[in-house]
């Protein structure tokens, strides 16, 4: 094959990848874009979910301390969890269980412990996440079969990538003499910003689309029952280490502050930005937070009645797979450097988006212009001969 | 791309021609025909709508009772290896809620607290297990429910499985034809 008729076939390989499916493509790009910001859109939506400090003397409420406070305010109310989102800004959530049975989460100030607001019936956030996800497609058995429809937008995307470079000749050039031309009509400019926007989307389309294909992995590994995790089993506490009381009341549990006082003195370095409460009288307190490898938790379970930690999970545990496994996730959502990173990968997010847009008008716009160009021809020439068609030296 | 350059003849090849890489805009019906189930079962996690799909009402346990429901009102879920899986939520009685130290769920009559069946995890006010269910499990079995005081008192109490959830009734009898 000729190097001319190779690198059409390349072109040819590269425009079909995205074109019969470039809505969906452009869809989960949009969505995946707002699901990074979700957070951070809903904190300027709702007031609820700021961390407002009172007064620029007031100190940080501990996990117990703000337990406290919502036990005072809400008597009734049982707490299941509380987590300090990634961000001081951010007010700490408590997922909550009223004695309705009704489950929501409550912001709550980290400052005062007062409850400010009740997550809305509609969770952005969730919503964004569920239809970029798995296009809202339920899981019933398995993983849904929306994530794999999803997840295999990688294996294209990662084709379109290679692909792009190899019908782009020297596209290392384009590093130096960046090429963005306004006045040439609108093919000649979404051709160049297409170009443009896709070397310098090189590393992110690379880590998105190998990391969405590792979701498909994931995938294909949970539904044929495939673990690669270390991470121990916890048993729930044995019979004989849970107190029974004479009173028949509750036996005494250690307070969040202390189990988090231990687990951060037998492990050190140890962050704690969640904290899990018993799911039952046989069970830990669950508590952990980002290691020294931020795309990494470390977590431990702390037997609340002899206060030991029966079992851990740090980073020093994982297997060298598992770092490359459970680094697939953070990569691909980029929650785990704090705002930076996360308008970073959103600006990315919007560029990747605008690529699947400015392909489909460079298709669009060149088919027509061969159209017009053929049909001209055909014309003048009378249908002697077979209207010629466009080349990829008309990309 | 190329060939779309040759005008083409009939009314639906112009139209398949013009439109083709269009037709994708149509997965779009997906998410929007989900999404009615999508609200529902967020609402249900979120306890809005009440305890499970299929309420079983207050069931007496000894000196407390127990509210029960079936998560959903659906054939047990497979679960690989493990095998197949039925959730229930229960809630206790107010009045219990500190006297109870753990509830059971279980196939069949337990021999002993020790094995008790499937214990429930979460907030008084709303726990939840997965009952693992045989297939083998005989049509007439009873589900029982045990409830372990903090003063090493137990009782229990039970409920026919055909009423406790009727779809498992039905998958098991499907089980049994095969």
């Amino acid at each position: 094959m000729s190097k001319k008729s190779k690198s059409r076939l390349w072109f040819l390989v590269h425009s079909w990848l995205a074109l019969p499916i470039w809505f969906f493509v452009l869809i989960v790009c949009v969505t995946g874009t707002l699901a990074v910001v979700s957070q951070e859109i809903v904190w300027l939506a709702n007031p609820d979910v700021r961390a407002s400090q009172p007064d620029g003397a007031a100190e940080r409420l501990s996990y117990q301390q703000i337990l406290d406070a919502l036990h005072k305010a809400e008597p009734d109310m049982a707490v299941r969890s509380l987590s300090q989102p990634d961000g001081s800004h951010f007010a700490v959530t408590a997922a909550v269980t009223f004695a309705d049975g009704s489950a929501p989460t409550l912001y709550v100030n980290p400052y005062t412990g007062a409850i400010q607001g009740k997550s809305p019936d509609f969770n952005f956030e969730a919503f964004t996440r569920a239809l970029h996800g798995w296009w809202l497609v339920p899981f019933t058995n398995g993983y849904s079969w929306g994530w794999y429809l999803v997840s295999l937008l990688g294996l294209p995307m990662l084709a379109s990538l290679v692909t792009g470079l190899v019908v782009y000749k020297k596209f290392w050039k384009g590093f130096f003499k960046p090429t963005l031309r306004f006045n040439h009509g609108a093919r000649i400019f979404w051709g160049d910003f297409h170009r443009l926007s896709g070397i310098w989307s090189i590393w992110f389309i690379a880590v998105i689309s190998i990391t969405g294909t590792w979701f498909l992995i994931q995938a294909i590994l949970g539904d044929n029952h495939i673990s690669v995790s270390t991470e121990p089993v916890v048993p729930v506490i044995a019979r004989e280490d849970v107190p029974r009381t004479d009173s028949g009341a509750p036996a005494a549990r250690i307070s969040v502050d202390e189990a988090t006082r231990i687990a951060r003195e037998q492990i050190p370095g140890l962050e704690v930005s969640f904290v899990s409460m018993p799911g039952n009288a046989y069970s830990h307190l669950y508590l952990g937070g980002r290691g020294w490898y931020p795309l990494m938790f470390q977590t431990v379970n702390v037997n609340p009645y002899n206060s030991k930690i029966e079992s851990q999970f740090l980073i020093q545990d994982r297997s060298a797979l598992e770092f490359v496994t459970e680094s697939m996730r953070p990569l691909h959502t980029g929650d785990f450097g704090g705002l930076a990173i996360k308008l970073i990968w959103a600006f990315f997010g919007l560029l990747l988006s605008m690529m699947v847009l400015s392909g489909l008008l460079i298709w669009t716009k060149r088919t027509a212009q061969a159209t017009a160009a053929a049909l001209k021809r055909g014309e003048r020439k009378q249908a002697r001969t077979t209207p010629e068609t466009a080349t990829e030296a008309s990309l | 791309m190329s060939k779309a350059a040759v005008a083409p003849a009939s009314p639906l090849s112009r139209w398949w021609h013009k439109w083709r890489f269009h037709l994708n805009i149509l997965l779009l019906l997906i998410p929007l025909g989900f999404m009615p189930k999508y609200f529902a079962d967020a609402a249900m996690f979120r306890g809005d709508s009440g305890l499970g799909e299929r309420d079983l009402g207050t069931i007496q346990v000894g000196p407390w009772q127990v509210q029960l429901a079936e998560l959903r009102d659906e054939a047990p879920r497979a679960d690989g290896p493990a095998g197949h899986f039925k959730a229930f939520n229960a809630a206790l009685c107010n009045t219990c809620i500190n006297e109870v130290k753990a509830a059971y769920l279980r196939i069949g009559k337990p021999r002993s607290l020790r094995a008790a069946g499937t214990i429930f995890f979460g907030p008084p006010y709303r726990m939840a297990t997965n009952l693992p269910i045989p297939s083998k499990t005989k049509a007439d079995a009873e589900i029982w429910i045990t409830l372990e005081g903090w003063d090493g008192s137990m009782h229990q109490a039970s409920i026919p499985l055909a009423k406790a959830s009727p779809a498992t009734l039905a998958w098991l009898n499907k089980q049994g034809g095969k």
